[in-house]
């Protein structure tokens, strides 16, 4: 049986180790096919997981250095999927940060298999995505930035936001008002008033 | 006033009762933690103890856990003291609480001695960094004990000071029982944290304070229950509708939660939805947003149980408005993203009956036909009962001339907060004044608040009309609302100053928040200014609905400042009406100074009623009645009741608990270390290439943020004896080596910092700078650990949709992996846990050397004291649109405070963000709400 090109790109790439494995039950989004490779799953050009459940390194304790040194290096991203299924994971888990430490591979903890599948086809779809969308680029209207900008002191909810900035006109007259005036706006208690002027007044540098 | 004899020299106290004699006295010979019921004067005790420590001189006390206004109060009161005892070593109480003080001065002030206050956060890196020799403390006073955990800073402390310090002091206070009473033998474990042996319980119902409270000299109570109206009873059984329904909705969604003995009776209790959340908070970061939304709900509702009682009617139906319209879903939504409670009959019930208590009528077009409503304007039944009460006063100073005593002839209204002070002022202020042409103030009117009401409602419609705009410019849905109002108004936003407090008042000690009401003649009546009576006619004959809305009604209380010197003056005690808010232990302070003859408690609220009984026992000469007025059946009664109940409760089980106590008879600090395992830390086990065994003296280091004291984690990495370098980092929060440099987010930072992009920031620069940046995911030692969401993983997991896909924590993870494939994940399931890991991932690797880690990340010419930001203002900063990771550091710089940035023009932003982005932040902060 002919073995599909790795370029093709568009489906997983699985190891014929993994049979058996639920995860692969639950790749449902995206096209996957066994390949003779050294890892378990190859997610992208640069980017490879192997799969760990804690129940068997418990009991294989050896068993994943050696499948991460029969990885030689390759890859840019090593994703070690581990599977959290035992109660006392603690000890389990100190050694293995200290192993991707050492040995060049990120750990990705997972509690099921649905979800480890959902990480699987989550790295094979973002394969060529740019990471905009935790460089906080993301495009809000107006209000929704508003209500966020006033909502960051601690206990200002939304209500108080749209009473606050309706009641002076606009933020750059919300942000000047007095606490006085501030006060008399519904909602506002001594405590937000406090908040609020006392952030907006603070100055961004803690001077000596 | 008694005198005790300190050790040195007499030292003058002002502790007139028996039992806190006693109190004093044993906290003098020993060291333990007094629990204290609230509102029995805990802070006059512990100012009393530090005063005779002051007294003596030559000492360095430190008082820890203080806020700000017990710092107020204390140094206060300490000056006073010093004053009366006429002790000259006595120095007085030295504050510091900010960075802003810097090191030298500090080392100085500590050298100097005295009492200080001092934030957690900066005692405990001074001690750390031997600024402040732990050895030379005289002792602890720890106040609020009962938010010290095991974790908490304060514990840090204390381990710190007791294993240098043996012999130096520590007392602990704390007025609130509660919080020890839960989980297993909470108070043992709490002495150990305290590091303390003796615990010294004062209930209200303990016998010597019982005796010292119900001796001859009592306050006379009055108690008034006042009924709702037929309507507020509606609303709040409405409100109770919507709670349960809502609560019911996340039994569904939350299989975990334990509701059972969940009723309507429980909704009344004070913090129903701080309940569900303390629930609901091992698994907040699992739960769907759903559930979020509605425990944001019970927050909601809850309020406005509170509100129905405090505000007037037409305020809470402004309130409702405000309410509705930060709920409205976005354009665009579905109804699925909408609070469930808004569906329901119950929620109709309350807008509608809210509504109905202001104005009945057609219901209300486009804002401008007044013409067909009626006002209704009910009034608050307290506010008549009220009325009534002063009236009773008046005749009783009529008939009963004065018993001359020691207090002022003054009457005292506290109410829960500012809000309904104001409220008060204006309802006695215009209770004489008749929206019927009959300008006179007669006594024998009945007092009504219907002026006042019809004010009100003249500002509430007015509001309405631009709010609707405004609501319609922000949640653009209804434009059509936009148009039939045609052009709009400058900002305006005189309709709330009217509401303003007036500047005609007499300045009362205790803070801004006192509005002293208006003076009172010998009859009663209330005398208003001389020009309201023109006022009241200009005013009635607009609220006769005309419709002739345009002209300018601003001016009504706004005050002109210049004729001053007319209304200025100062009022003879005995005329004042002082309405005053509650405000803990600040109370005792306004007893004191206003000496009332008469209380009226327009709200329950426990401490303050033993604050009175404190007052009147202390005083021989002063007689004080007290009106105590609530609302029957309501939600305001039962939180009385309950919070009375469970104080009681509290203070059993503490006391059966310290009976069957063990006593811990060590009083080392457990981070006394073994020396056995001191030894072989010491010993490199690494014999590579046939090395020899290598001894190394030094102890294990670690660098630390100083921002990130406010975490738990680095007295546990010092409680596994490793030492703890305080330092300014720019780069990362721990530096374990000088490769490995660690981020540390709880699942909420996690979670904003992905929304706001900081994270993406931060592990750019630790990879720039550090051969092996990692990423610690901490999560909460009693959260589950996990990140997989409830129920609804299957259905969101076979929508692999982009806009779905994209905002979840996994996906985030993802990405950050993706873009960061050297970035290191260390997942931990507690702060516990990670003091293990760190230990781990530093054997084998080099200390790190604190100075060069504060240098990495500067840039040239900076210093890392100019690298300690204030968080929240920057936080807010970088949401503001135009704002980026790059160009904000040049605002911060730039600019001083988020103020300064607001007011500024393009042309000033230019210079520090560039063109684009300048005009970008310009127009956010401009833009007006009104122009749509």
């Amino acid at each position: 049986q002919a073995i599909a090109s790795r370029s093709t790109g568009s489906s997983i790439l699985v190891s014929p180790r993994q049979k058996g494995n639920p995860i692969l039950t639950n790749l449902r989004s995206f096209a996957w096919e066994y390949s003779d490779i050294p890892a378990d799953y190859v997610l992208g050009l640069t980017t490879c997981a192997l799969f760990l459940s804690l129940k068997y390194h418990r009991l294989h304790p050896e068993y994943i250095y050696n499948r991460i040194k029969s990885l030689q290096g390759k890859y840019n991203l090593r994703v070690l999927l581990t599977m959290v299924d035992i109660g006392n994971h603690e000890d389990s888990l100190k050694e293995l940060s200290k192993t991707s430490l050492v040995n060049n591979v990120t750990v990705i903890l997972c509690w099921s298999a649905a979800e480890a599948a959902r990480y699987l086809e989550l790295y094979k779809s973002y394969e060529h995505a740019n990471a905009s969308a935790i460089r906080g680029t993301e495009s809000k209207g107006y209000a929704e930035k508003m209500v966020d900008f006033v909502t960051v002191p601690r206990s200002i909810n939304k209500t108080d936001a749209v009473s606050l900035v309706s009641a002076f006109g606009s933020i750059r007259a919300a942000v000047n008002a007095r606490p006085e005036e501030i006060a008399v706006v519904g909602g506002w208690g001594e405590k937000k008033v406090k908040r609020w002027s006392a952030v907006v007044d603070e100055p961004f540098r803690v001077r000596k | 006033m008694s005198s005790a004899n300190g050790d040195q020299q007499p030292v003058k106290l002002s502790l007139p009762l028996k039992y806190q004699q006693e109190l004093f006295q044993e906290l003098r010979q020993k060291d333990e933690l007094v629990i204290i019921a609230r509102g029995l004067g805990l802070l006059r005790l512990v100012t009393n103890l530090l005063h005779s420590y002051d007294a003596a001189g030559n000492n360095l006390i430190l008082v820890v856990g203080a806020d700000e206004r017990e710092n107020g109060w204390i140094g206060e009161a300490l000056a006073e003291h010093a004053a009366v005892s006429m002790a000259p070593r006595a120095r007085g109480l030295s504050v510091v609480n900010t960075d802003v003080m810097s090191v030298g001065t500090r080392e100085k002030m500590y050298a100097q001695g005295g009492i200080f206050s001092i934030t957690s956060r900066i005692l405990v890196v001074d001690l750390l960094t031997s600024l402040l020799n732990p050895e030379t403390i005289t002792g602890l006073v720890v106040l609020h004990a009962d938010r010290i955990v095991a974790t908490s800073l304060e514990a840090f402390i204390l381990r710190i000071y007791r294993q240098k310090n043996k012999v130096g002091f520590l007392k602990a206070f704390s007025d609130n029982p509660e919080p020890f009473t839960t989980g297993f033998a909470p108070l043992s474990t709490m002495i150990r944290n305290l590091f303390l042996r003796n615990v010294s319980l004062w209930p209200r119902f303990q016998v010597v304070v019982a005796q010292a409270l119900e001796g001859k000299k009592k306050a006379e109570v009055i108690e008034l229950e006042v009924p709702m109206s037929d309507s507020m009873r509606d609303i709040q059984n409405a409100i109770m509708e919507c709670v349960e329904v809502s609560i019911g909705e996340l039994k569904k969604s939350n299989t975990g939660l334990e509701m059972e003995d969940w009723n309507v009776d429980s909704a009344l209790h004070k913090q129903f939805d701080m309940v569900v959340r303390r629930q609901l908070d091992p698994v907040w970061h699992r739960v769907s947003w759903k559930t979020k939304q509605i425990v944001n709900d019970l927050t909601v509702l809850r309020g406005m149980l509170h509100t129905l009682l405090t505000y007037d009617a037409v305020s809470f139906n402004r309130h409702l408005d405000t309410i509705l319209a930060a709920h409205s879903p976005p354009p665009g939504s579905t109804r699925q993203n909408q609070s469930p409670w808004l569906f329901l009959d119950a929620a109709h019930t309350i807008f509608d009956t809210a509504k109905r208590r202001v104005y009945t009528g057609k219901a209300q077009g486009d804002g401008q036909d007044i013409e067909t409503l009626r006002p209704v304007l009910e009034e608050q039944p307290k506010w008549a009962v009220l009325a009534e009460v002063l009236d009773e006063i008046d005749r009783d100073l009529y008939f009963n001339p004065v018993v001359r005593d020691d207090s002022n002839g003054t009457i005292l209204i506290m109410c829960t907060d500012t809000a309904q002070c104001r409220q008060l002022r204006e309802y006695l202020q215009n209770m004489h004044v008749h929206p019927a042409q009959t300008d006179e103030e007669d006594a024998d009117d009945e007092p009504s608040g219907a002026f006042m009401m019809k004010r009100k409602l003249l500002n509430y419609l007015k509001w309405k009309k631009e709010f609707a705009k405004i609501s319609a410019a922000l949640f653009a849905e209804n434009q059509k609302e936009l148009n039939g109002t045609g052009t709009t108004k400058p900002t305006n936003n005189n309709s709330y100053r009217g509401k303003a407090p007036a500047n005609k008042r007499r300045r009362v000690r205790g803070g801004g928040n006192a509005g002293s009401g208006p003076t009172r003649a010998a009859n009663g009546s209330i005398l208003a200014s001389e020009d309201r009576p023109l006022e009241v006619a200009t005013l009635i004959s607009e609220i006769q609905p005309t419709g002739a809305e345009t002209a300018q009604k601003e001016d009504i209380v706004a005050d002109p400042l210049d004729d001053m010197e007319d209304y200025y003056q100062l009022y003879d005690m005995q005329d004042l009406l002082v309405i005053h808010a509650y405000d803990g232990d600040m109370d005792e302070h306004v007893l004191e100074e206003v000496k009332p003859r008469y209380i009226i408690m327009y709200e329950p609220d426990t401490s303050f009623v033993r604050r009175v009984e404190v007052y009147r026992s202390s005083h021989n000469d002063r007689n004080v009645r007290v009106y105590f007025m609530y609302y029957g059946g309501s939600v305001e009664e039962q939180r009385y009741l309950s919070s009375v109940r469970r104080e009681k409760d509290a203070f059993t089980k503490l006391i059966k608990e310290k009976s069957s106590m063990s006593v811990v008879m060590t009083l080392d600090a457990h981070g006394i270390e073994d020396p056995q395992e001191a030894f072989l830390r010491t010993i490199n086990t690494r014999i590579a290439g046939g090395g020899r065994l290598a001894a190394t003296a030094q102890p294990p280091r670690v660098v630390v943020d100083v921002r990130e004291f406010r975490s738990s984690l680095p007295s546990l990495l010092h409680g596994r004896s490793m030492v703890i370098v305080p330092c300014m980092l720019t780069v990362g929060d721990y530096i374990l080596s000088p490769n490995i440099c660690i981020e540390r987010k709880s699942i909420k930072d996690l979670i904003s910092s992905f929304k706001d992009g900081r994270l993406y920031n931060q592990a750019e620069t630790m990879q720039l700078h550090y051969k092996s940046p990692m990423l610690l995911i901490e999560f909460d030692q009693n959260k589950s650990f996990t990140l997989e969401p409830f129920a609804d993983l299957s259905g969101s997991l076979s929508s692999m949709s982009a806009s779905n896909a994209s905002s979840d924590l996994q996906s985030k993870l993802v990405l950050l992996t993706l873009a960061f494939p050297r970035l290191r994940i260390i997942w931990s399931s507690s702060p516990y846990q990670t003091a293990e890991i760190f230990e781990s991932l530093k054997t084998q690797e080099p200390e790190p050397d604190p100075i060069a880690a504060v240098k990495i990340g500067l840039e040239g010419g900076q210093r890392a004291e100019d690298q300690s930001f204030n968080r929240e203002p920057q936080d807010m900063l970088r949401i503001v649109p135009g704002v980026t990771g790059k160009n904000m550091k040049n605002l911060v710089i730039e600019m001083g405070s988020l103020k300064e940035v607001a007011n500024a023009t393009v042309e000033e932003l230019e210079p520090a963000v560039g063109k684009e982005a300048g005009r970008q932040i310009h127009r956010f902060f401009n833009k007006s709400v009104l122009d749509g």
